[in-house]
């Protein structure tokens, strides 16, 4: 196990260099560049040049790909050309807004959608099943930030019972956790519903019923634990996207967080500071990967004995 | 007796893919059933463990009686109380039969917990105890393994041990050898001879191998489309086959003294449950066919000897 782990760990390091790459030329494929934005209307080429200059947007691509490279292994993310700040400092800000509401959300959306999917398909077929079934469908159709306005609208303005936006608090976590997780909760339950029905089918869960086994111990105790092994797939997936999936989550409730960062950076074309949004939400999905794999490789016994 | 099928009759929606099935087992005594694929022997074993509604069936008619009590119809707890206490079940594939993700010896134990009440230290000494009678060798480090770490022929004999762990009197074993190397296919066999002759366990080996029946069976019921065609002792049934479609199955077992390129075979195919022909099931394969077995759907009539033959023909030899 340990040494997969390492072995993991290693193979990260080829990912890194071509995510870093990605990263930092994919910017330049957008027409513009932060000049324009840092320019007041009339000014000359001459002024131009000169910014141009003291950024270092003069000199070629492979050039400044290497000092921006240089800079980050030495934990430098460079500094934000239209805020003036270091990018470090505005993604520390922003990321414990992001932090806290993509664990939140993931957490919602993965215990409500097993608890989900479990029901459902223990009771395949019947009306429990169309209700929840229905619900998964709703839930993967209906756009987030839609159902954002609808929870603002009953909860926070017709009931009072939260805040209508911001990020103070824990009450003004719950909707936002709630418009967020629910596009989760609908891939979730349909993964874990659909990985305990065939799991159902295989033998020995026939056998496990002719032991006389109670059906809920059958479903919890052997059953789930291999329905597990998908819904590991997709929460992996989804650990990436904690940091900067809920982007229009945050516009809707006001709140900042990462993906309104990159946002605003990418509109201005904040060179550094997109990429450095953009490098963190990278290496979140990467981590939710390798995090993804050892799970797997953890329950797996077979998996366990090829890769240790 | 310990089991007793009469007139059962299996329903999926439309169709009843088994009909008419009588047969029994007693304490200490083996019996056959044979067929074809198709011909509703496992169904019949999935009706007696009573796990039929898993799959979308039935029973619609007819009993099942376990030492005195009809199961059918009997509420689910105390079916489950049977299940794998008193009636246990060895299936088909050993591959599939264990659980992949959890130890071997705590899938034997379970039985054991749940039916005769052991504690966990308790539940393992009788595993381990099981193991060692089936012989597996080192149950100790056995009952660590996962079951990938086993062979075919151990994942059976694990199998069986786990059928054995809730102390039942009835054992039904549904092919139990199919899925296995011929070499270890004998072994098998003779575990669950065994079994049922030191143990007194009343057991119903399902199979589609003549020469398994030969070697293991006192009675044999012989189905085909979901009907028992003829019932009898293993004796009677190889030396003088009353069914043409018995009298078919036997013809069919090769031989060292065949001369090369004469192995038989029945023609013809099993018709599906949706397409049964009118009359006798077997009369578009039958070599002695009648006209009357072409209207007119024999019954089993089952005589004071507990032999009998659902054959217009052979009932009129």
């Amino acid at each position: 196990m340990i040494g997969f782990t390492l072995r993991r760990l290693v193979l990260l390091l080829p990912v890194f260099f071509v995510v870093s790459l990605v990263v930092f030329f994919i910017i330049h494929l957008v027409p513009g560049d932060p000049i324009d934005n840092l320019l007041r209307a009339g000014s000359s080429p001459e002024q131009r040049l000169q910014i141009a200059a003291k950024y270092g947007l003069d000199r070629s691509l492979v050039e400044q790909y290497f000092t921006w490279m240089g800079r980050l292994l030495s934990g430098d993310l460079g500094t934000s050309i239209i805020q003036g700040r270091p990018v470090s400092a505005l993604i520390a800000r922003n990321l414990p807004f992001s932090l806290e509401l993509g664990i939140a959300a993931l957490l919602f959306s993965t215990l409500t959608g097993i608890t989900a999917g479990v029901i459902a398909a223990s009771y395949q077929g019947t009306r429990v099943d169309d209700v929840i079934t229905g619900f998964i469908l709703l839930g993967s159709t209906v756009p987030s930030f839609w159902l954002g306005l609808l929870l603002i609208l009953v909860f926070a303005v017709w009931l009072g019972w939260v805040p209508v936006s911001g990020a103070r608090g824990w009450s003004s976590l719950i909707l936002p956790t709630i418009a967020a997780g629910l596009g989760g909760i609908a891939l979730v339950a349909r993964v874990t519903r659909i990985a305990m029905i065939e799991t159902s089918r295989q033998d020995f869960v026939t056998l496990l019923h002719a032991k006389g086994l109670p059906p809920f111990i059958i479903q919890l105790r052997h059953v789930l634990r291999h329905a597990m092994v998908p819904v590991v797939t997709i929460l992996s997936l989804r650990i990436g996207w904690v940091l900067g999936g809920a982007v229009t989550i945050e516009y809707v409730f006001a709140r900042p967080g990462l993906g309104s960062l990159l946002i605003r950076a990418l509109n201005q074309r904040d060179y550094p500071l997109v990429q450095g949004c953009l490098l963190m939400l990278a290496m979140a999905v990467i981590i939710g990967a390798l995090i993804g794999d050892i799970v797997q490789a953890a329950m797996d016994p077979r998996q366990r004995e090829v890769r240790a | 007796m310990l089991l007793d099928l009469e007139m059962l009759r299996i329903r999926f929606g439309a169709f009843s893919p088994v009909d008419q099935v009588t047969l029994s087992v007693d304490r200490g005594q083996i019996l056959g059933i044979v067929g074809e694929s198709g011909s509703g022997k496992s169904l019949t074993a999935t009706a007696i463990m009573g796990l039929l509604p898993r799959i979308g069936g039935q029973v619609a008619a007819g009993t099942i009686r376990f030492d005195g009590t009809d199961l059918v119809g009997l509420p689910e707890r105390e079916m489950r109380r049977l299940r794998g206490g008193r009636i246990a079940l060895i299936t088909q594939n050993p591959m599939t039969s264990l659980d992949s993700m959890m130890r071997i010896g705590p899938q034997i134990d379970q039985a054991a917990r749940l039916h005769l009440g052991l504690s966990r230290s308790a539940a393992r000494a009788r595993s381990l105890e099981l193991m060692a009678d089936l012989r597996i060798p080192d149950p100790a480090s056995v009952y660590d393994l996962f079951p990938h770490q086993l062979s075919g022929g151990m994942k059976q004999r694990i199998v069986i041990a786990m059928a054995l762990a809730g102390d039942p009197e009835l054992l039904i074993a549904d092919e139990p050898t199919t899925a296995l190397d011929v070499t270890v296919q004998a072994q098998i066999v003779q575990i669950l001879v065994d079994l049922a002759r030191q143990r007194g366990l009343g057991l119903i080996l399902i199979t589609h191998d003549m020469g398994v029946v030969a070697q293991a069976c006192d009675r044999v019921a012989v189905m085909y489309c979901g009907r028992v065609v003829e019932l009898a002792e293993v004796d009677a049934l190889f030396e003088h086959p009353r069914h043409p479609y018995t009298q078919a199955l036997i013809r069919c077992i090769p031989r060292h003294d065949m001369a090369r390129g004469t192995m038989s075979a029945i023609p013809g195919i099993v018709p599906s449950a949706a397409a049964q022909p009118p009359g006798c099931r077997f009369n578009p394969r039958c070599a002695r066919v009648a006209d009357r077995c072409r209207v007119e759907i024999p019954e089993l009539r089952v005589g004071a000897s507990g032999n009998g033959v659902a054959c217009h023909v052979a009932e009129a030899a």
